[in-house]
């Protein structure tokens, strides 16, 4: 027994290591083929993002935006709904906090404006998610479906107040109005782009992790997501806690568009989905949806991207070759399979080996 | 001519649970074979063993004097065995005659041909006078005909032996009767049939032999001209162990719980409680016998607030329970061992920890401020720990690495602590070492007598009920169809037949006992 224990609890962390090892190789694979000039090529890849300070920084700049929407993904994945409306909720998070920025400038001080525009994020967030939950608890609806759908919903939203209530006409690209400078989070690392954004975000992981772990809120929410029938027979409120769980969530994300607009921007510019939502589903699997370990694995991915990143402006290989090594490393670390026949072999073995010695004793 | 012979049958399931020991039996062409003992007896994975859904450790299986290797129902379709499961697996939305042919569509030029399809089903329904109507839909059908649908579809595929799974239980009495007749005719066509059945009414008027099997163990096969229904009553039943609880007589004090005309309907539609009425009063423990699936354990979820019921009442503590939540029906002073400690009785991941505090974890006392309070809840294990010895490494390991015994521990030390002052014991020791059993009965006994809590303990280990309970209640289809004053002096035999409908009290003979 004890035994069987040490092995599943080091064979989660085993065996992401060999998703990230055995995407790495498909990667340089593909490298080495497709590239002209592979060793360059590889090294850029692997050794890159640290090969200078700037762009060490830009690996932290990466994480900010990814590291909301992995603790908003950890909430909903702890609660098995597969609620993806992260997406559409940095959006609007975004979007509405720059209206309220466009609107308060010069009229509130700047602290103030800042603690409104985030609370302004936190609520668009919450309401993104609200919607899918309650149509999957009330009506049955799926709530995978609904979210995704309302993704572009959202995004049509956004873009109709971009282009026809904020849009600054004296502005060559589509933007809208600037807001006030002083709103602009400041640099936190002198040399790189890293802002205060970051610190937010950590704060973030932070409160997000006394809440699973040291709140009761935090303890029935893992309990109803592991087994609701359990969750129902003891008395906890299942079907509350479903909902507000997702809520939560969709309020870090929403935090997560306001930071990065007011961070990156002076002014509201997307016109796309910015696809932090579903990176942020691919940190919480990394994570094991542990918001403790999203900044490790929102590193990772930053480091990953921000290596592409390099490939694609130093040499002749597309940035899209990254989606590839992604998508390897989630699909191997997603698969509950993948490996499990190494494991129980090895359960096995270390039962086999407990049995023999029982009974050599006995 | 021998159709079928399995042969020193062993089954160890990978959790250590032995369901078949060394078993051996045979069932002859041309007869109709009862297999027949209680639930966990392991008529089901002897049969799922001879229909390759289960591997057996030990032992081997004939079909017409051939060794044979089953390794998948498929392979168990090609050797000519087929089954019917108690619950069907048909899709609705089709007809009769693409259920009855799917996987095995006639075709045409590489096209299904819908028309042989239904001419196929047509003839085979025809010669048994199953009377289908080939092109009919699925959802349109009654339960009796879909069963026959069931029963058609193992037939297209040549099955010579057929197993049918308790197929009564969901008939009712005109059906059964007519898929007697249909299965006398296969009977006379060559056909062998293993039939499981916990109704030896049935069983009395259509087998040739009866096997029973008890605690995973064969007891024997008898030809029907041998037994009567108590015979098998008791070959089923018995009582190998006994058990001495000590305890004196109760002194049973106000009515903690009073159900009152309880009626549950279940998905069929049909009453899974119907009409029970009963008081259970403080310092009692009133056992519930009976055949598994004859309503107890929609009784427990009634009483217990999983489930809605669908009239009467319940009150604990006078207070109607109906319509409550959970959270406040335990704060009203009920605790429930659930039947099925794995996916009611706790949460596998979480730790020991996790699980012994989840009734508690957010009341005030348990809690510093709004944080969960850690030490509290580390104190409050490791008092549960001491005092029901449970053995696990330490509070922090998940519990789904604990022993069945050690699992059930952390539910009942659970459940025993909270303060309630009525506790529902659904199955307590089932799948459960010895010791552990014994602890858990004697804890139940304890608590009754010295915490003058009211108890209700359903079971179908028959030593615990008689041992156990002061009052002693058995159900039979949905009602409570036997009540004794004493437990422990109840016949086993007696019981047996109660259980398994050979005698009934009427109500005058239980008055004034609920």
């Amino acid at each position: 027994m004890n035994n069987a224990k040490k092995i599943e609890t080091w064979f989660d962390l085993f065996r992401i290591l060999v998703a990230v090892a055995v995407a790495y190789v498909i990667a340089l694979i593909i490298l080495a083929v497709i590239s002209d000039d592979p060793v360059y090529v590889i090294g850029q890849f692997i050794a890159g993002p640290f090969s200078t300070f700037r762009r060490f920084g830009n690996i932290l700049t990466t994480m900010i935006p990814i590291m909301f929407t992995g603790v908003c993904m950890c909430f909903v994945y702890a609660i098995n709904k597969f609620n993806l409306v992260g997406e559409g909720a940095v959006n609007l998070g975004g979007c509405l906090s720059a209206c309220v920025a466009i609107a308060l400038s010069d009229k509130v001080p700047v602290w103030l404006l800042l603690i409104i525009v985030l609370a302004v994020g936190a609520l668009a967030g919450m309401a993104c998610s609200l919607i899918p939950a309650l149509a999957d608890q009330i009506f049955h609806a799926d709530v995978c479906v609904v979210s995704l759908m309302m993704n572009y919903i959202l995004l049509y939203v956004t873009s109709y107040i971009l282009k026809y209530q904020i849009k600054d006409p004296g502005s060559s690209i589509t933007a809208s109005y600037k807001w006030t400078a002083g709103l602009k989070l400041g640099n936190l690392i002198p040399g790189t782009s890293v802002h205060f954004g970051f610190l937010i975000a950590i704060a973030c992981v932070v409160i997000a992790a006394v809440l699973f772990y040291k709140m009761s809120f935090g303890y029935r929410m893992r309990v109803v997501g592991m087994n609701p029938v359990f969750a129902k027979y003891i008395g906890m409120p299942v079907m509350a806690t479903i909902i507000l769980a997702q809520v939560i969530g969709g309020a870090f994300a929403g935090i997560g568009g306001t930071v990065q607009v007011i961070g990156m921007f002076q002014s509201y510019q997307w016109t796309s989905l910015t696809g932090y939502g579903f990176d942020g589903l691919m940190i919480a699997v990394l994570a094991r949806k542990n918001p403790a370990f999203v900044p490790l694995s929102a590193f990772l991915i930053a480091y990953i991207r921000t290596g592409a990143d390099i490939v694609s402006r130093t040499t002749d290989i597309p940035p899209e070759f990254v989606s590839i090594i992604q998508g390897i490393i989630i699909v191997l670390v997603a698969a509950e399979m993948f490996l499990s026949g190494f494991k129980s072999r090895l359960i096995f073995n270390s039962a086999r080996k407990a049995l023999a010695q029982k009974e050599e004793k006995a | 001519m021998e159709a079928l012979r399995m042969e020193h049958i062993t089954k160890i399931y990978p959790n250590g649970f032995v369901a078949n020991k060394d078993i051996t039996f045979s069932v002859q062409q041309g007869e109709i074979h009862a297999l027949v003992g209680e639930n966990g007896a392991g008529k089901t994975t002897l049969m799922k063993v001879l229909f390759g859904m289960e591997q057996p450790q030990e032992g081997s299986i004939y079909v017409n004097e051939q060794k044979v290797n089953i390794k998948s129902p498929l392979e168990a379709i090609s050797l000519g065995v087929g089954m019917v499961h108690q619950h069907f697996m048909l899709l609705p939305s089709m007809t009769v005659a693409q259920n009855v042919t799917l996987g095995m569509e006639p075709k045409k030029r590489g096209l299904v041909d819908a028309e042989k399809a239904v001419q196929m089903t047509q003839e085979m329904s025809d010669k048994y006078h199953f009377g289908l109507d080939a092109r009919a839909r699925v959802s349109d059908l009654s339960v009796g005909l879909m069963q026959k649908v069931e029963i058609l579809k193992a037939l297209i595929r040549g099955a010579k032996v057929l197993i049918l799974d308790e197929p009564t239980a969901v008939l009712t009495p005109q059906e059964t009767r007519e898929l007697f007749e249909q299965l006398k005719l296969l009977r006379e066509n060559g056909h062998s049939l293993i039939f499981i059945s916990h109704k030896l009414e049935e069983v009395m008027e259509l087998c040739n032999n009866v096997t029973v099997l008890r605690h995973g163990y064969c007891n024997g096969t008898h030809p029907i001209e041998e037994l009567d229904a108590a015979k098998i009553s008791r070959l089923m039943v018995g009582r190998d162990v006994v058990l001495k609880i000590e305890k004196e007589d109760p002194k049973p004090g106000k009515p903690i719980l009073e159900v009152k005309d309880l009626v549950c309907v279940n998905s069929e539609g049909k009453n899974a409680v119907d009409n029970v009425s009963f008081s259970i009063r403080e310092g009692e423990v009133v056992g519930i016998a009976g055949v598994e699936g004859n309503g107890q354990s929609f009784l427990s979820d009634a009483i217990s607030g999983m489930i809605k019921y669908d009239s009467g009442s319940v009150k604990l503590n006078g207070q109607e329970v109906g319509g409550m939540k959970i959270k406040d029906i335990r704060q009203a002073g009920m605790s429930v061992i659930p039947e099925d400690r794995m996916t009611v009785g706790c949460v596998n991941d979480l730790s020991v920890r996790s699980n012994a505090i989840a009734d508690r974890y957010d009341k005030k006392e348990n809690m510093s401020g709004i944080f969960l309070n850690g030490g509290k809840q580390k104190e409050i294990t490791e008092a549960m720990i001491k005092e029901f010895e449970i053995s696990c490494d330490s509070q922090d390991e998940a519990i789904r690495f604990l022993s069945g015994g050690n699992i059930q521990k952390v539910v009942v030390a659970r459940e025993f602590t909270s303060g309630a002052n009525f506790i529902i014991a659904n199955q307590p020791t089932r799948g459960v070492d010895v010791g552990t059993a014994e602890m858990i009965r004697k804890y139940l006994v304890r608590m009754t007598r010295e915490n003058g809590i009211g108890s209700l303990l359903i079971s179908a280990d028959l030593n615990e009920v008689l041992e156990v309970s002061d009052r002693l209640f058995v159900m039979r289809q949905g009602k409570i169809v036997a009540a004794f004053p004493k437990a422990n002096v109840v016949d086993v035999d007696e019981l047996g037949e109660y259980m398994l409908g050979i005698r009934t009290m009427t109500a005058e003979e239980m008055e004034g006992l609920l």
